[in-house]
């Protein structure tokens, strides 16, 4: 009962809330979309967008400021996606890797380090747009398009081969594994994202003041290491299915 | 105090028809829009970037290749010198060598033609010698004559005076 009560003193205390699963609603025709999703993605977009062209404008022989960090973050991207999909294929898909990369990578940091909650909305908040299951599941689709693309245009129909490589046997397998690959990279970024703002939610809405800041770091961490994942993995994918036949990849 | 948060999601589902798992529109536009930011970004930013970093990256291989040839280029000269200076030294000796058989030569010459000519004068001096040394000898025996004339002289005046 104390406890109760003394969950209604902060309830009613105005520093901290938490509302999950409420969402903003815009109406489209007859389509419903969450509106706070997309205001914090076009956020991210224009972040991108703003720093490439910053990075682009003028590109100098010996880089600096924010060409510098740029080319620190293509050659990252570059490396990831050479190490998954192999140096011959790789340059095609440094664009939709990359990407994926930073764009996962803004929208998590920009949810934990953007205080979103300071922009009221008629229903629902701000948050990071990768804490949507709609943003997951619709990264991860468009991955596994991307594989399906990646090993047509490779192989033609000698793609479905890879189904019964090694053993005829692995066929259930592979076709259930379809299925698995955009499930866990939707629901691994997605419950990662959404568990880490929540910590962090509960935590503030108990005790304010420095108490979440460790798990703050952590959440930067988290969602770093999350952006890292969901990218080297559409390449691993990406690379598994351009690969040739003969070699076998465990399931990652 | 989780529990309580997941009471509100539901509630919130509950009110709404929205919740956690709320796949509508949003998912296909999102998609789109995704789809747009990579052409976007591939245009503004992987692109000119990937050249710069493609012509840096031959700027600086042939950079390398530039000074590794003018690198071997320098070593070919350095080998030429060092030839051409292993050449010359070899000339020199053998100049050196050549005057210093000449000279031998020259002093071989000198020596003998000094030789000869103290020979020659040894001779003259030898002959010289014996000239005087006969011409002594016959002054010597003409005088010896005229003594013994003398003393013969003496000796008979004394025996006939006597």
């Amino acid at each position: 009962m104390e406890m109760l009560n003394a969950l209604n003193v902060i309830n009613a205390f105005p520093l901290a809330e938490l509302e999950v699963g409420k969402q903003f609603y815009w109406q489209l025709g007859n389509l419903k979309l969450h509106g706070q999703v997309f205001l914090t993605s076009w956020f991210v977009i224009a972040l991108l967008v703003i720093v490439s062209v910053l990075a682009t404008q003028k590109i100098q022989r010996v880089p600096s400021g924010v060409q510098n960090l740029m080319e620190y973050a293509l050659e990252f991207i570059r490396d990831l996606a050479k190490n998954q999909i192999g140096e011959k294929e790789y340059r095609p898909w440094v664009p939709f890797v990359g990407t994926l990369f930073l764009f996962i990578f803004v929208s998590n940091w920009s949810g934990a380090l953007v205080p979103w909650k300071l922009v009221h909305l008629p229903s629902g908040e701000l948050a990071a747009p990768t804490s949507d299951i709609n943003t997951t599941v619709a990264l991860a689709l468009l991955t596994s398009l991307a594989y399906f693309y990646a090993g047509f245009s490779k192989k033609g129909l000698g793609y479905f081969g890879n189904y019964v490589q090694p053993v005829p046997f692995m066929l259930p397998f592979k076709i259930i594994e379809d299925f698995t690959k955009p499930l866990s990279l939707s629901f691994r970024l997605f419950g990662n994202i959404l568990a880490d703002e929540l910590v962090v939610g509960v935590l503030v809405l108990l005790v304010p003041l420095f108490v979440p800041l460790p798990v703050m770091a952590l959440g930067l961490f988290t969602s770093a290491i999350q952006a890292l994942i969901f990218a080297t993995l559409a390449a691993a994918y990406i690379g598994e299915a351009m690969e040739d036949h003969g070699e076998e990849h465990g399931e990652h | 105090m989780t529990y309580w948060t997941i009471l509100l999601a539901v509630e919130a589902a509950a009110e709404e028809g929205g919740g956690l798992f709320d796949l509508d529109a949003t998912l296909p536009l999102m998609a789109v829009q995704f789809l747009l930011l990579v052409a976007i970004l591939n245009a503004v930013f992987y692109k000119p970037l990937s050249k710069a970093l493609d012509d840096r990256d031959s700027y600086i291989r042939s950079n390398i290749t530039d000074a590794q040839e003018r690198l071997s280029k320098a070593q070919n000269l350095a080998k030429q010198y060092e030839q051409e200076l292993a050449e010359t030294r070899r000339q020199s000796q053998a100049i050196i060598a050549t005057a210093q058989e000449d000279a031998q030569k020259i002093a071989a010459q000198k020596v003998a033609e000094a030789q000869r000519e103290a020979q020659v004068q040894r001779e003259q001096t030898q002959q010289e010698l014996n000239q005087q040394k006969e011409e002594a000898m016959r002054s010597l025996e003409q005088q010896v004559d005229a003594l013994s004339n003398q003393i013969v002289e003496r000796l008979l005046g004394s025996v006939s005076a006597g």
